[in-house]
């Protein structure tokens, strides 16, 4: 199986007062467009990930208003929404469509305008991406039920909070050279521990900001792309979903590990590929524990060890696999439609060779993206080849 | 968290009683929540079991940033309660400072406002204050 990258896009992510969701819309999917050497009327299907607006923005049905301002209609669209694993699923369900034949060439679109509120409004919206009637009744919120996982996660393995730092400060040394990042400084592991605490044992710099913008990716058939050897030639070639503990009260380590491992197996086997052939991975990390859950669920490291490629480097640009060269969710935002979106646009920008280049990893050929959400209820797996010979 | 009057009538009462759900196929002992069907074995013979409101607090957080609902309670801590009768029960923990919380403290149930509607409407539930009576915990 094999579904061709025509064009990819994304807005800058940041807040963004002067623009709205529509704005980011049009933005994203008019580059992807173009990039891809396509007119409107060519798409056949538009599926978008939108998270919140009936909250963030009290609009709803997005994705047909993002066929209206982006002159896609009478193509079929639809909202896609599943957590923080809803542009991955916006993208698994364009890559289905293409598989299935119906289509040629479809639109996958992520956006999410977060900053219309005010936090604490923000907190209570994305709260309801869990369950936020009965488990949440306990005060409990997003940055707070994944808290409860990294203490876990300390206790079980036997680790410190300066452990876990590392991960923001590798995340933060990309994210200060890349140029669509939200959060655009370094930081030590002493200042990840200095900074203000959020939800204990998380920091301010270990959780993501709420972020506006927009990513979109212009999917084909393999042939239609293999027939352009002019255009780069990167496919998108496993996609994978999988659901998982919908409560924090009951998800165990074991299950956060099931979460990525079990879809990454199928998309290994599905791509024909290893962990070992891997040279870019985006990992889902809205806050820093995360980061280390996906390295050790895509079978980069053994289980309580997927920490230590922050600190020694095995993670980094040069090292054994880069995992998040773009500066991750930590820097990059979670623009919580938009997130999955992003992570394929930032890999197929490495298969590229079009990365900025203090993040671009020498001669990458294949990446992967994982993204996780509810926490513990979605997991998402994609893996993109660069292919030659485009056949 | 908004709710209408309907929704708070529906989910105020319960959480005035401190129970969890028993699974008559497998007997796993299982939070308040699950009443569709149980979540070790899929049966769906699940009845209601009163707790008798002791357990050990096995993880916590301190949160910083609430929800509207809980605002002004911050910050706050909540944690993860293995009761006496081995359910796991995420719940407020009060009457104790941020810095002073352990891991392995004995804790113990008691009834207290849990937060306000925005509609006015205070929710009241169980929270969970150190058991000053219990022993200490054994070392770990």
């Amino acid at each position: 199986m094999r579904v061709g990258v025509l064009g990819i896009g994304k807005t800058p992510h940041k807040i963004q007062h002067g623009k709205s969701l529509r704005d980011l819309v049009v933005e994203a999917g008019r580059a992807a467009l173009a990039d891809a050497g396509v007119e409107p009327a060519d798409i056949q299907a538009l599926y978008v990930g939108n998270v919140g607006s009936v909250g963030f923005n009290y609009e709803n049905s997005t994705g047909l208003m993002s066929a209206h301002h982006l002159g896609v209609v009478p193509a079929g669209a639809v909202r896609v929404e599943a957590a923080c694993g809803t542009g991955a699923w916006a993208l698994h369900l364009g890559c289905v469509a293409i598989l299935s034949g119906l289509y040629d060439t479809v639109m996958v679109l992520g956006a999410e305008k977060m900053n219309d509120l005010a936090t604490v409004e923000g907190t209570s919206i994305i709260a309801q991406a869990a369950d936020s009637k009965e488990e949440y009744f306990s005060g409990l919120t997003f940055p707070s039920g994944v808290a409860l996982t990294a203490r876990k996660y300390m206790q079980t393995y036997d680790l410190t909070e300066e452990d876990l730092a590392h991960t923001s400060v590798k995340n933060h040394h990309y994210g200060a050279r890349n140029p669509y990042a939200h959060l655009r400084f370094e930081c030590t592991v002493e200042e990840v521990m200095r900074s203000a605490k959020v939800a204990d044992p998380l920091k301010l710099y270990e959780v993501c900001p709420m972020t506006d913008a927009g990513s979109a990716l212009v999917l084909c058939r393999e042939e239609i792309l293999a027939d352009q050897p002019d255009k780069p030639q990167v496919y998108v070639t496993a996609t994978q979903m999988a659901t998982g503990t919908w409560y924090a009260a009951s998800d165990t380590l074991a299950d956060a590990h099931a979460l990525l491992a079990a879809p990454a197996q199928r998309a290994y086997e599905m791509a024909g590929v290893s962990a070992d052939d891997i040279d870019v991975a985006e990992i889902y990390n809205s806050f820093a524990i995360q980061e280390p859950l996906g390295v050790e669920a895509l079978g980069f490291a053994a289980q309580g060890e997927g920490w230590k490629g922050a600190a020694d480097g095995s993670t980094w640009i040069d090292g054994k696999v880069g995992v998040n060269l773009s500066g991750g969710l930590l820097c990059k935002g979670h623009p919580l439609g938009a997130t999955g979106s992003t992570q394929a646009v930032d890999i197929v920008e490495q298969l590229r060779g079009t990365a900025p280049p203090d993040m671009q990893r020498a001669e990458a050929e294949v990446g992967i993206s994982a993204c996780r959400g509810g926490p513990g209820a979605v997991g998402a797996i994609h893996v993109y080849q660069r292919l030659e010979d485009g056949s | 968290m908004t709710v209408s009057a309907i929704e708070f009538s529906r989910l105020g009462p319960p959480k005035l009683r401190l129970y969890a759900m028993r699974c008559g196929a497998c007997g796993v002992l299982q939070p308040w929540w699950e009443h569709h069907h149980c979540y070790a074995c899929g049966g769906g013979d699940l009845s209601e079991e009163e707790l008798a409101g002791g357990g050990v607090l096995s993880n916590y957080t301190v949160v910083y940033y609430p929800p509207r609902d809980f605002l002004g309670q911050e910050p706050y801590v909540v944690g993860h309660i293995t009761m006496d009768e081995g359910v796991l029960m995420p719940a407020p923990v009060v009457g104790v400072a941020p810095e002073d919380v352990e891991v392995g403290t004995r804790v113990r149930s008691t009834l207290r406002r849990m937060k306000l509607g925005h509609e006015g409407d205070i929710y009241y539930s169980q929270k969970f204050v150190v058991d000053e009576g219990a022993p200490a915990a054994p070392p770990a």
